[in-house]
């Protein structure tokens, strides 16, 4: 964990007592603390933010994308673009959904460059063979869900990410993607409807 | 009459406003409940995707980043205007006592000044002039201007090469 003891031993300009503090009884710092250093030039602080969430935000790239160095390639993109606006952000909102939703913006920016099919990656198939049966099973059918996902047109991949994992409402996904409310119904309970026909056909 | 596909999933995603009538009518018919779990495990099987795990750390062109230049925190800079603006107060303020008391003070006239420094200039001209060189050693060959020149190039020479090598790193 990061304790501030670096920032404090590399940046004495830049002293406080309640750094000061939370270095000597190893709190770790809030994610508003690292971006007050952050603000104040510590790149070293956003990296521990980049550590915190770069998962996540890599983790909807390639759910949007489905090939794992365009994923890590936006997600990257994705922080980089944080931390040139890192003044911009509003210290009272919380990091994560911030950061996460630059992610999107940027997957769908490049989407819409490209507008081709993306391949899947075989990435979830290698090293299977020596797993434990229980384990094997459920690793096959997260296979086949995200296969199922691949399969979905890119704007339906988009408003499964956005309904599922980003747990946005009908309203805040029609103004993020600034589409009709009726037109993020009809593409949801469609992609849902796929989903389910691809994964009972596969069951 | 069943309930729709579009009410089901709406009613899942909590975005219907007859919640009310839609749990009446699940509660009494067995295939639109069947058909509500069905939904609900497709759900369940959507969000159990595993999360896949980086294989090279994003924070890494952070720590090799130059920083941000640091921005002056706003009480500082504040500070410093309040005293720009103090100290022209203080001036405005002092003007009329400074130019009451000037007369008062005795200033030596310039010419008496000039006249003084004069003076000490020549007493370290005797000094100096009465300072006895010792001799300089007598150098038993001849220096010819073909030697001095050469000298020169070879230094030069020298410390163009010696630069060079210093900044090599930097050139590439």
């Amino acid at each position: 964990m990061y304790c501030g003891y670096k920032a404090y031993f590399h940046y004495p300009a830049t002293f406080s007592p309640r750094l000061l503090y939370y270095t000597l009884a190893m709190i770790p710092l809030t994610d508003r603390d690292l971006i007050l250093q952050a603000r104040r030039g510590e790149a070293q602080a956003f990296g521990e933010l980049v550590t915190r969430y770069q998962t996540s935000v890599f983790n909807i790239c390639y759910r949007i994308l489905h090939e794992r160095g365009e994923a890590e390639d936006l997600a990257q993109e994705s922080f980089i673009r944080a931390y040139d606006r890192i003044h911009t952000f509003d210290i009272e909102r919380e990091f994560g959904p911030w950061v996460r939703r630059v992610a999107v913006n940027l997957c769908l920016n490049h989407l819409d460059s490209q507008k081709v099919t993306v391949e899947l990656d075989d990435e979830r198939d290698a090293d299977s063979a020596q797993l434990p049966e229980a384990v094997q099973e459920v690793k096959e059918r997260s296979e086949q869900i995200h296969h199922a996902l691949a399969s979905l047109p890119a704007q339906y991949r988009v408003i499964i990410e956005l309904r599922h994992y980003q747990e946005m409402s009908y309203e805040e996904i029609a103004a993020q993607l600034n589409i009709p409310l009726s037109d993020v119904k009809s593409h949801l309970f469609r992609a849902r409807k796929i989903l389910a026909e691809k994964l009972h056909a596969s069951d | 009459m069943h309930l729709t596909e579009d009410q089901l999933n709406e009613y899942l995603d909590n975005e219907t406003s007859d919640r009310v009538k839609i749990e009446s009518h699940l509660s009494s018919c067995a295939e639109c409940a069947a058909r509500l779990s069905t939904l609900q495990h497709l759900f369940a099987e959507i969000e159990s995707l595993p999360e896949l795990a980086l294989t090279k750390s994003l924070a890494a062109p952070f720590t090799l980043r130059p920083s941000l230049p640091a921005k002056l925190p706003t009480f500082l800079t504040l500070t410093v205007t309040l005293q720009a603006a103090f100290a022209v107060v203080a001036l405005i303020v002092a003007a009329p006592f400074v130019i009451q008391l000037l007369p008062a003070i005795e200033m030596p006239s310039l010419g008496n000044v000039f006249i003084q420094l004069q003076t000490q200039w020549t007493a370290w001209l005797d000094i100096l002039s009465q300072i006895q060189m010792p001799k300089l050693p007598t150098i038993s060959f001849q220096l010819s201007s073909l030697y001095l020149m050469s000298t020169l190039v070879v230094v030069s020479v020298l410390w163009l090469v010696g630069n060079g090598l210093l900044l090599r790193n930097q050139i590439k």
